[in-house]
């Protein structure tokens, strides 16, 4: 089993712009469901640039790639917080290994995309303050 | 999955002159298993509330530079500094808890494959 993010969001974008509504009232978290895992004193603000899922959300990021851009949402900032300024570490890899169902005990070859990334620096957080700290993206 | 999380400042580091970076995480949990990316992106699908899974270790070794962006400036999108695409490596052990009813464990093997990796020192928003 194997599938891609990149893959999945691209050809549902192409298809959503022929029709689909991707206004989006989620701005501030990465992901909705982001926010249920918050325990963090001070948040980091996310970049402002989207790109728009056929769900009616976005996302704030750019796939990865060099910084010069190969496209408008490929490349450019790896960082996906804003106000910051520090150091990053970015990977996109195709895994592969061993997937086991802890429920049946059986395992078997599995694979899926990945993008990883790390910044870790000074950043203005959503309290106005700057802060420091390190965030993983995964 | 698109999830991000405070992680322990001495997990990641990196030396932009020497081309290296390291990531080394351990027992991050409240993680986002949603299963499929349908399932992360629309908060409507049944599946895509977060299920309960960790981050039982993952390193990621960044080295052997392939190319240096010294000096990069984007007043488009707000963002400058030192990039340096480089290889890397990666070992991962992540988990689904079995409590969850759907406990699944994924250990990477040494041949997962990189398609780009990038370290970098960069400036962006208010700093930019």
């Amino acid at each position: 089993m194997s599938f891609s993010r990149r893959n999945f969001i691209r050809a549902s974008a192409g298809a959503a712009s022929a029709g689909l509504v991707l206004e989006s009232t989620l701005s501030k978290p990465l992901l909705a469901a982001e926010a249920a895992h918050r325990d963090c004193p001070v948040q980091p603000e996310p970049i402002p640039h989207t790109i728009a899922t056929p769900f009616g959300t976005t996302i704030h990021f750019f796939f990865p790639g060099p910084v010069e851009g190969v496209d408008p949402v490929t490349g450019h900032d790896p960082s996906v917080i804003t106000n910051f300024r520090g150091v990053i570490g970015e990977v996109e890899m195709a895994f592969t290994g061993t997937g086991t169902d802890l429920n049946t005990g059986q395992s078997a070859p599995y694979g899926f995309d990945a993008d990883v990334r790390f910044m870790r620096g000074h950043f203005v957080a959503a309290d106005g303050q700057t802060h420091r700290g390190a965030f993983a993206f995964i | 999955m698109l999830w991000a999380t405070s992680i322990p400042e001495g997990g990641a580091r990196a030396d932009l002159e020497a081309g290296t970076a390291e990531l080394h995480l351990r027992n991050i949990c409240s993680v986002l298993d949603t299963f499929t990316v349908p399932n992360s992106l629309d908060p409507t699908r049944p599946l895509g509330n977060p299920v309960s899974a960790a981050i039982d270790s993952l390193d990621i070794e960044w080295s052997g530079v392939t190319r240096r962006v010294l000096s990069f400036s984007d007043p488009t999108n707000q963002f400058a500094g030192d990039f340096v695409e480089t290889s890397a490596s990666i070992r991962l052990a992540v988990r689904t808890l079995a409590s969850t009813g759907h406990g699944f464990r994924f250990v990477s093997s040494a041949t997962t494959a990189v398609n780009f990796a990038q370290i970098g020192r960069e400036r962006n928003g208010v700093f930019f």
